[in-house]
């Protein structure tokens, strides 16, 4: 008989990331492959893309980046915390809520992305439409997650506070809050992505620096190498941010048991 | 104020610390109008223990959401140590079936938090001495810093009890605080509560739906009818305090008792059984 012995765990994991390096190899091999012998000009080659990233650094990646993570920053400090208060003010008042929701939710039916002419419009060629778009998108994902969340606290408990004499302020920062932790994470989670996309859409319509407007000018001049290197350096960046808020959700959910951890 | 006889003998007016005056509890859901208790009189002194006991959805927990104040009656008036409750009743400690440990907050945490409000600020000397203790006295020593999702039904409830305990609240709404435990345990903190409600003179009003739980611990229990609850009969019991529930089980007088109650309250739950078919 054989048992799946705890002790496995690492050397299993070991085998697990061998076996996706193995098929990353692979696959950039068959696409090296395929650029070398097939259409080029299309496709791209990876060691192309990679000599294009280095050629890049040494010129103004690093600026490019920094103009669209400043508009990514600046917007989700601006939206995350509008939402995360509209949300709970609205979600724990359901007076207001019966007069704001139809409101937030007919803005929320809006594909943002068109306003983004309308913005470049009202703010310019710089960095201010892309952060207003950043912060619209991101307030309106917290704002319905900690809405939810907000809702679905649970009156007990805050009944039981109540009976130990808690003030309101008390409830709020020892029930409401930290109940609504998980919903206002999940919508963190949310926005980090559309916070890019918004960033990115921005540039790539008008703009004179960030990584939307390298995609925008690689394609202009037919540069595949420069789109792909452009697409993977965002990649990059989407699967950091992901990577940044699945480390800060997991500390501060770290009382939910593990098998809702997902 | 009115009082039937049955009543008059248990109370001395001016010791009522809780008094339920013909109260009649409607709830409405949609079109749907039930009555979960239908005219109940009852008068608990201070420093009295009583059990309530009845078939399920009886509207026992209801009585105790009032006596809260989280609940407003649909008629009648519910008086708490001589003035009407109108709003949550902070001098009552309430446990409800349900535990509302905060899943965030580890069990000693949840334990303490009644003296991280500025309302108990000043009993919080020495809290952490007090939390200490509390958790020894309900056997949870060890699992300190274990949040609730890592506790079994038990335990939990045994955080919940603590938590509180600890404040020392003049009277105690329990709704099924042993619900979850096994036997032995269930033994060992009916006779923890005793010691503290003698010791500190507390009122109690206990809903459980073991008999012989009511009749080791309470000065009184009452009997409710099956839905709309009603008062369907009072006992007193008048074993002496302080009082040790594990040899009282086996005299016979408890037995008697235990048997007397269940003629009444077997009728009950067969006709809610009968409903609910």
């Amino acid at each position: 008989m054989t048992f799946a012995s705890p002790s496995a765990g690492p050397a299993r994991e070991r085998r697990l990331w061998l076996n996706r390096s193995m098929l990353a190899v692979a696959l950039l091999a068959l696409w090296e492959a395929g650029g070398r012998f097939g259409p080029e000009r299309w496709i791209s080659r990876p060691s192309a893309i990679v000599a294009r990233i280095g050629d890049w650094l040494a010129d103004d990646l690093m600026m490019h980046l920094g103009v669209t993570m400043t508009e990514i920053v600046v917007g989700l400090g601006i939206g995350l915390p509008l939402g995360i208060v509209l949300g709970l003010l609205l979600g724990r008042s359901p007076r207001a809520a019966r007069v704001f929701r139809p409101f937030i939710v007919t803005l929320n039916s809006l594909p943002i992305v068109a306003l983004a002419p309308l913005l470049i419009m009202w703010f310019g060629l710089g960095l201010m439409p892309k952060i207003v778009l950043v912060a619209f998108v991101s307030f309106l994902l917290l704002f319905f997650n900690t809405f939810s969340g907000a809702r679905a606290v649970d009156e007990e408990q805050i009944d039981t506070l109540t009976l130990m004499g808690a003030t309101g302020t008390e409830k709020f920062i020892k029930v409401v809050l930290p109940s609504c932790t998980s919903w206002i994470m999940a919508g963190i989670k949310n926005a980090l992505p559309y916070a890019l996309i918004g960033a990115v859409i921005g540039e790539m319509m008008l703009s004179r620096a960030g990584l939307g407007h390298l995609i925008t000018r690689s394609a202009g001049q037919f540069d595949m190498t420069g789109l792909y290197a452009a697409l993977f350096v965002l990649m990059l960046l989407g699967a950091l941010f992901n990577e940044f808020a699945n480390r800060i959700e997991k500390w501060l959910l770290r009382w939910r048991p593990a098998q809702t951890k997902v | 104020m009115k009082m039937t006889a049955a009543q008059k003998i248990h109370t001395q007016p001016d010791m009522a610390q809780i008094t339920l005056e013909n109260v009649t509890v409607e709830f409405t859901s949609r079109a749907l109008t039930v009555k979960a208790v239908d005219s109940i009189s009852l008068d608990i002194r201070q420093g009295e223990f009583v059990a309530l006991v009845g078939p399920s959805g009886c509207g026992k927990s209801t009585a105790l959401n009032m006596i809260a104040g989280l609940l407003k009656p649909s008629a009648g008036s519910v008086t708490y140590a001589g003035a009407p409750v109108a709003g949550p009743n902070t001098r009552v400690g309430y446990m409800t079936q349900k535990d509302t440990l905060l899943p965030w907050r580890t069990v000693e945490d949840n334990i303490a938090i009644a003296f991280e409000l500025r309302a108990r600020k000043a009993e919080a000397a020495n809290a952490r001495e007090r939390v200490r203790e509390m958790i020894e006295l309900v056997g949870l020593a060890g699992f300190e810093r274990h949040y609730p999702a890592e506790l079994s039904g038990g335990m939990r409830k045994r955080a919940a009890l603590a938590r509180m305990l600890i404040y020392e609240p003049e009277t105690l709404l329990l709704d099924e605080p042993f619900g979850a435990l096994d036997a032995q345990l269930r033994l060992v903190m009916q006779q923890e509560l005793l010691r503290l409600v003698e010791r500190r003179k507390m009122t109690v009003v206990l809903v459980t739906h073991d008999l012989e739980e009511a009749v080791a611990l309470a000065d009184r229990v009452v009997v409710f009818t099956s839905r709309p609850g009603r008062i369907r009969m009072m006992r007193d019991i008048d074993f002496a305090r302080p009082r040790v529930p594990e040899k009282l089980r086996f005299t016979p007088e408890f037995g008697a008792i235990c048997e007397e109650l269940w003629r009444e309250l077997r009728e009950e739950v067969a006709k809610s059984v009968a409903h609910h078919a």
